[in-house]
């Protein structure tokens, strides 16, 4: 009989390796596969959708779509280590929302004007607006990311915590520092009622995540600070309206806190803790992104409809408040291997009924980027959570984040320069006027390093 | 010149060369060599592909000197410095030291002590993970678990435990010997366990007992365990990530950083990878003399009782 020799298993060995060498001109003979990093939804719905997507693509095409769906803080640290690498994907979302201005600034993306042009008619203005990004190797602006959804940041308030405190939800006032102040005196009325431990306000006054950076936002817009930046990427600290607003913007939340309208704990809250509190009615008001708060109670009808969902008040004079829309754009990063079939795909996922289709099935925890969706489907209306948020981050008046016009404010909110200033008041016993005075200087520092010159 | 004395002269360094090529043979011939490179060549590549590349990778993105003038320039980074070094101080020496003490309480025969051994690895055991958020949430100044056990039995509102530096710092430091020092306790007690028992009959034959049984025989016979154990422990909590990522964020308002988590937060959260290295890597100088004196103590030394 023979047995195994030496020579025999050299000879397999060998030829073990050879067959795996081999291999990549296989993979290579695929060239209608691109591969897809996608970020796990919030609920197990929204990855459903994605996938179904992805399989009614790969039906109408004959393309391969190679995805992972990968939860959002390992997608972010993936994407840096991809890039710096050089290792991509052909397309991936932005994680987090601001990350593309970056890489744009830094030429690590591929222009994708010719995706937007297929549905450019559609699109807000606010979403165009993101889309477009600042290259500052070619020195000039282009569209880097395909806009997917959008977002925003609307109140989310307990109906029977207001109404055990003896007023209706239609007692809210409408203005914009009166609005918030409604709150404290419900958690008075709450405390005198013996609820402890609730609280009225429940800012993330905190330097983790971005609710931080949303909430500063919220209040220096409506305090007239919108102009902070403007579409030139020129930074406007030197206008005193700017630099009243964002005075403003660091008091009340900070002195809110100090007075004990904020549980303590929010100074070093994660993106999730205030969910988590207002969850547990620690918190009567949330100011929080999307509705995941509504979708993740979604299965529990009683609290589902006791939360309402609400968009802003006016300003303090009395003129609407613009709701700042981060838009969520998908990206090809430069070095991708299939950008045409990654082009193709998103061509595809762009079109209202696909995306409207997606977004749906995903029970509507993200709004998408095109008005005419939810104009013609009175799905987006059915049910009054949607319908706030519709109304307020799609409908009404909206801005985009000032990081698109200028990446120098991405790194802002990265450092959570504003939400030091609030601990700067908080604990290290500043005034807002010396705090803001700090993070003027670290903004102004910020913006030296992005200079804008367009060719 | 004697022609014996040249022959000793040529055939010296001929003999001195078949050392030496026999030396890195191994001792094998032929084809035993040729085997013996097969399968060592797989073990290399993966080696060089998944610890050298990487370490190089990494060295060469934080070589830039820039990145340090950044770096030391930073507040935040100098305040991470300081927890770091009162991390190490207080999370490696409170370590070993209640590992030492209760090394020595689970020597106790009976079958209680070794049920309670049980329950005490327990921590070690569980994943890091869903422990240090469990800890997060039970810390939690409102509504966590140890505040409300305080209101309900002492009828006191205690302290919000993440909320400010020093008492986040402290928390995040008890987790971590929460978490670890049964491990430690385990390796101290197999390094009791394995002194003869005769030595210590012997010393109580000479009246030696409890307090001089630890101070001239236990501790003595320990000593070089324990302070290996004392660098090992150094080397593992300089890249310790978990408990303070997961107990205290880093906050508040990043005030409780360690390089490790700073390192990430710079790298992923800031987008600056090579910053991100860079603050790992300035933990170099204390680490390599660490690596250095630990080789050197894994030498066999001896023990004078």
């Amino acid at each position: 009989m023979r047995g195994i020799t030496r020579r025999s298993v050299i000879h397999g060995s060998v030829g073990l390796v050879a067959a795996g060498l081999s291999c990549p001109h296989v993979a290579r003979a695929a060239s209608t596969t691109a591969t897809v990093w996608w970020v796990q939804g919030f609920v197990e719905e929204e990855d459903v959708a994605f996938r179904k997507l992805v399989a009614d693509y790969e039906k109408a095409s004959g393309n391969t779509i190679d995805y992972s769906i990968v939860p959002f803080a390992p997608l972010r640290q993936k994407v840096v280590s991809a890039i710096t690498s050089g290792a991509v994907p052909d397309l991936v979302p932005t994680t987090p929302a601001e990350a593309y201005v970056l890489f744009a600034w830094n030429d690590k993306l591929i222009d994708v004007g010719d995706v937007i042009a297929t549905q450019k008619g559609e699109y807000s203005e606010t979403a165009l607006l993101s889309a477009m990004c600042y290259n500052s190797v070619e020195k000039r602006r282009g569209y880097y990311g395909v806009p997917t959804v959008s977002a925003a940041q609307p109140h989310h308030i307990w109906r029977s915590l207001v109404e055990k405190a003896g007023y209706k939800i239609e007692d809210i006032p409408n203005t914009f520092d009166a609005y918030y102040d409604f709150f404290k005196d419900v958690q008075k009325r709450l405390r005198a009622r013996g609820e402890r431990k609730v609280y009225g306000l429940g800012f993330q006054v905190t330097t983790n995540g971005n609710d931080p950076n949303n909430l500063f936002n919220h209040f220096l817009i409506a305090y007239g600070g919108a102009g902070i930046v403007s579409k030139d990427g020129i930074l406007h600290l030197d206008d005193p309206q700017v630099r009243e607003a964002a005075i403003k913007a660091l008091t009340y939340p900070s002195i809110a806190y100090k007075e004990g309208f904020v549980p303590p704990g929010a100074i070093n809250w994660n993106d999730a803790d205030d969910n988590t509190a207002f969850h547990a009615r620690q918190v009567v008001m949330d100011f929080d992104g999307t509705i995941s708060t509504e979708v993740a109670i979604i299965k529990d009808r009683q609290d589902y409809d006791d939360v309402v969902t609400m968009g802003f008040p006016l300003s303090n004079d009395g003129k609407p408040v613009p709701a700042q829309v981060a838009i969520g754009v998908t990206m090809i990063p430069k070095g991708a291997k299939n950008p045409d079939v990654a082009k193709d795909f998103m061509k595809y996922f762009i079109q209202p009924e696909v995306n409207n289709e997606r977004l749906k099935t995903g029970l509507g925890r993200s709004i998408p980027a095109m008005p005419s969706i939810v104009k013609g489907d009175h799905w987006w209306f059915d049910d009054p959570h949607r319908k706030a948020y519709v109304e307020l981050g799609l409908l009404g008046p909206t801005i985009p984040e000032f990081y698109v016009y200028n990446p120098a404010y991405a790194q802002v909110r990265n450092e959570h320069v504003w939400a030091t200033g609030w601990t700067d008041v908080m604990q290290g016993g500043l005034t807002p006027q010396a705090a803001a005075e700090r993070a003027f200087k670290r903004v102004e520092e910020i913006f030296a390093k992005y200079p804008i010159v367009e060719s | 010149m004697s022609s014996s004395a040249t022959l000793a002269e040529i055939g010296r360094p001929l003999v001195q060369r078949r050392s030496l090529w026999h030396y890195w043979r191994g001792g094998l011939r032929g084809s035993e060599f040729t085997w013996a490179v097969a399968f060592l060549v797989p073990y290399v590549v993966v080696f060089l592909a998944f610890v050298v590349y990487p370490v190089l990778y990494g060295l060469w993105m934080g070589s830039r000197p820039g990145l340090y003038v950044e770096l030391f320039s930073d507040p935040i980074y100098q305040m991470t410095v300081a927890n770091t070094v009162i991390f190490l101080v207080f999370g490696v020496n409170l370590k070993l030291f209640l590992a030492l003490m209760l090394s020595g309480f689970f020597m106790r025969p009976g079958c209680w002590t070794k049920l309670m051994l049980l329950v005490y690895v327990l921590p070690w055991a569980i994943p890091s993970l869903p422990a240090f958020i469990s800890i997060h949430w039970m810390l939690n100044g409102d509504w966590g678990l140890l505040n409300n056990a305080l209101y309900e039995v002492f009828g006191i509102d205690g302290p919000s435990w993440l909320n400010s530096r020093w008492l986040a710092l402290g928390s995040a430091i008890c987790s971590h010997l929460w978490k670890w020092t049964p491990f430690w306790t385990v390796i101290l007690l197999a390094g009791r366990m394995s002194i003869p028992q005769e030595i210590y009959d012997a010393a109580k034959v000479d009246g030696a007992t409890g307090l001089h049984s630890f101070a001239h025989i236990t501790f003595p016979l320990l000593g070089n365990l324990y302070l290996v154990l004392t660098l090992l422990a150094t080397i593992f909590l300089l890249g310790d990530f978990n408990t303070v990522f997961f107990v205290t964020g880093g906050g508040p308002a990043n005030t409780t950083h360690l390089l490790a988590t700073l390192g990430i937060r710079d790298a992923y959260d800031m987008g600056h990878p090579e910053l991100g290295v860079a603050a790992v890597m300035s933990a170099l100088p204390l680490m390599i003399p660490v690596v250095v004196v630990l080789m050197r103590k894994l030498k066999n030394t001896q023990v004078q009782l």
